[in-house]
């Protein structure tokens, strides 16, 4: 039996069928249900847990049939539903599939119900009110008259009312003025009337999206080693890869589905930078991609089915590579990024991207080697010197210099004080207007002490704080734009032994706040 | 000792060819190999065919940009029609040490932002795999490997089968270390890399000049170290390539030629061979 605390009160939210017949009921407070059965066994009620169980159980269904949705119009778990469009056959018959379906629960100790209709209202009232029953379309209108009004999925004030007025079967609604019902008991009641007897459309979303190509393969006895799921993957690779290379299509995405005995489902995905159907190459994407999740494979009780689908296709006709065409490597160098992120993850590997700002961190973005996006013209304008290497976070250092814009005469970073001999500059970068909010946010100077700046673009594209394309959001929190304290005054300093490094100041003296200096970057 | 070379050579190829590993090149065969009269032999060691193990040793994590740029130098001359990647590869936690590589900037070595691919990755091992994974890649130009660390995992083993991967697929492996300790390595090559003080700028008398770096080879061959200070060299970084410049003149009266905006992309036809790549 399971509680929830409900107006104050710890009552009961569900209960199996030995407590029901002890006499126990939904709502009960639960002192007084412990009174009536002293050997009660309460469990507290954790909605979110049990969504999330049964979700994971829903995708294993995904093995029958390929679209399996959770009916969330009454909760949120507990009721699945499967389209069975042209799928009955591989179980020999509608009769057959839903036994099959309801028996394997059953056999697992789960209490279960099923019934097929047409449309999923239909269903979901056989199941609930006369379980078993195999509905054709014909005698739908029929079947469901002698059910009661709750199966219609309504509301527990709409089912009360209802039957206040006598209407207890669905078969009562059937002449009834529409407009009446729809003024009484809200509109909900002629849809959920509608859609049970298919006069209007329900949408089912799928949990698993729906591939169109997949290679599966079935065990008659469950397998649980890695290795064993590696091989049975280089054949349903070359399954696909025919299966792909009929239709002239390549993917660029493929996923691997391994159902286990014990109702869980495990995906595995992997990316490739252009399409593909090489099946080595793929199959090789996945021993990488399996590397990866050391620890993380579980395969329970064993694996009983291995679906490879593939994702993001393309048409890629087969074509003779031409005599004439130079070969510049760039399908080897392609199939070595797809590769390395199999294993590594996609942000291990990136490339630098430049942007159109001139705020330097953002001039250029790391993006991923496999998910490339066109460059932007505007972006690589004719620059002063930039550095070789950049700080993912610029550091805070002590600096003597002449006010107000002089370069430093004298700098100490990381506890290490030097004499600066050369210095250019300064090239000064004004905060970018238009993100007022967002480049106060990257710029107020620390306060004393605290000696960080917020990590930027170039740190990690992971996080990413807002993109440049999106438009800032208004932040309350910021002062209101101050260009004398977010600009900043970049320097190159040469240090007595040669070192050149990439300073800036940012804000100006004699600002309501001190400026402050950073070392953002070396140069060669 | 009068043992004529060649002969040496044929037993080496002839070990080589039973033992089904490739023959590897020998740096101080590499450095024969080009006397051009009134050149110093360094510099045209500077360019130096692929397939090699290369370490570049700078003294300080402060020197990181001089021992990527002299890296990047060095690398550059490698990139060919067919090869036209450079891969970096740098442990994602010592990003904020050394820094990472700046796509803007490395357009004053030559090489266009999309030319770099930077690798971040989380532990020694699967940056060991990348590299290995990248070496075996025939469209690559160069790996480097950047290491702010000293690993105990990168031992004499890992290096010689680095060593022998680069020369059995003709990629050019760099290995960027920091400090003055030394390992036993299998590395052909071993540059030390240090910056020293610019030219002035002749627009400009307070501003840096080209990059300047004196570099000393410590390495020529597996097992033989060179004499501190033998080989010894000041180059600055201009468009055409590394440039030799006099030691004894440490500050030039007539400083060079200012070369255009360094960073500006630069003509990667000039001073490499690219343009000749079949």
């Amino acid at each position: 039996m399971l509680w929830e605390k409900i107006k104050g009160g710890m009552r009961i939210v569900a209960l199996d069928a030995a407590a029901s017949r002890a006499g126990l009921s939904v709502g009960q407070n639960i002192s007084d249900a412990r009174a009536l059965v002293p050997d009660l066994v309460v469990l507290e009620h954790d909605p979110d847990f049990t969504t999330h169980v049964f979700s994971e159980f829903a995708d294993w269904h995904s093995n029958a049939s390929p679209i399996v949705a959770v009916a969330d119009s009454m909760a949120p778990y507990g009721d699945l539903i499967l389209d069975i469009t042209g799928v009955a056959h591989l179980f020999g018959g509608e009769e057959k599939m839903l036994a099959t379906l309801v028996g394997r629960l059953r056999a697992l100790g789960y209490a279960t119900h099923g019934a097929i209709a047409d449309t999923v209202g239909a269903a979901w009232a056989f199941a609930h009110f006369d379980p078993g029953r195999i509905v054709p379309e014909s005698e739908l209108e029929t079947a469901l008259a002698a059910l009661p009004v709750e199966a219609l999925r309504l509301n527990e004030t709409q089912a009360a009312g209802l039957n206040q007025m006598g209407l207890k079967t669905i078969g009562q609604l059937y002449g009834r003025d529409r407009k009446a019902l729809q003024a009484r008991f809200g509109a909900s009641l002629v849809t959920r009337l509608d859609q049970a007897l298919g006069l209007i459309e329900e949408r089912i979303t799928p949990r698993v999206p729906v591939a169109e190509h997949f290679a599966e393969r079935r065990f008659a006895e469950p397998i649980g080693y890695l290795d064993d799921v590696l091989m049975t993957v280089r054949d349903l690779a070359i399954q696909l890869s025919i299966r792909l290379g009929a239709e002239g299509l390549a993917a660029q995405s493929f996923h691997l589905f391994l159902y286990r005995v014990d109702h869980k489902v495990m995906t595995l995905s992997v990316n490739a930078a252009r399409g593909t159907r090489d099946a080595g190459h793929i199959a090789q994407l996945f021993v990488h991609r399996s590397e990866r999740l050391e620890g993380e494979y579980d395969a329970g009780f064993g694996i009983d089915m291995i679906r490879l689908a593939a994702g993001s296709l393309s048409p890629a006709p087969d074509v003779q590579v031409g005599a004439f065409e130079i070969d510049d490597g760039a399908e080897d160098l392609t199939r070595l990024y797809d590769r390395m992120t199999s294993r590594l993850g996609p942000f291990a590997v990136v490339r630098s991207k430049p942007v159109d700002t001139h705020i330097p961190e953002r001039a250029v973005k790391l993006e991923p080697v496999i998910a490339r996006t066109p460059d932007d013209p505007g972006a690589l304008g004719d620059l002063p010197p930039r550095p070789l290497r950049l700080l993912p976070t610029p550091e805070p250092i002590e600096v003597i210099a002449e006010v107000p814009h002089g370069p430093p005469l004298r700098m100490v970073w990381r506890r290490l004080s030097c004499r600066v001999l050369k210095a250019s500059g300064p090239e000064r970068i004004e905060a970018e207007w238009w993100r007022t909010g967002q480049k106060l946010d990257l710029l107020t100077p620390p306060a004393v002490g605290e000696a960080e700046i917020p990590p930027q673009d170039h740190a990690d594209p992971n996080k990413k704080p807002v993109k440049p394309e999106q438009p800032a959001r208004h932040v309350s929190k910021l002062a209101s734009f101050d260009p004398e304290t977010t600009v900043r005054d970049y320097y190159i300093v040469e240090d007595e032994e040669g070192r050149r490094f990439w300073v800036f100041r940012v804000g100006l003296y004699g600002a309501s706040s001190p400026p402050g200096w950073y070392l953002h970057g070396f140069f060669a | 000792m009068s043992r004529p070379k060649p002969d040496l050579d044929a037993l080496r190829a002839q070990i080589a060819a039973l033992e089904k590993r490739p023959v590897l090149a020998d740096g101080a065969a590499l450095l024969a190999q080009k006397p051009e009269a009134g050149k110093d032999p360094l510099l045209a060691l500077l360019n130096v065919p692929p397939g090699v193990l290369h370490e570049v040793f700078a003294d300080e994590h402060r020197q990181s940009g001089t021992a990527l740029g002299f890296t990047l130098g060095l690398a550059r001359s490698l990139i060919a029609q067919n090869r036209q990647a450079l891969i970096y590869l740098q442990l994602g936690a010592e990003a904020q040490e050394i820094g990472l590589p700046y796509g803007l900037g490395v357009q004053s070595f030559g090489l266009t932002p999309d030319t770099l691919v930077i690798g971040r990755i989380g532990t020694l091992p699967e940056l060991l795999w990348a590299l290995e994974e990248s070496l075996a890649c025939r469209a690559v130009a160069g790996v480097i490997v950047d290491l702010a660390s000293h690993p105990k995992a990168l031992d004499f083993t890992v290096s010689r089968r680095i060593s022998l991967r680069a020369a059995a697929a003709g990629t050019s492996a760099f290995l960027i270390r920091y400090g003055k300790g030394r390992e036993a390595s299998a590395a052909r090559l071993r540059w030390h890399v240090k910056p020293e003080v610019s030219a002035a700028d002749p627009f400009d008398a307070g501003a840096p000049g080209n990059p300047r770096f004196v570099i000393e080879i410590e390495k020529l061959r597996l097992g033989q170290a060179t004499r501190t200070g033998q080989h010894h060299l000041i180059v600055d970084w201009t468009e055409n390539g590394f440039v030799s410049v006099d030691p004894r003149k440490q500050r030039p009266l007539a400083p060079l030629r200012r070369p255009a905006p360094p960073s500006r992309p630069l003509p990667a036809a000039l001073g490499d061979r690219l343009s000749q790549a079949s």
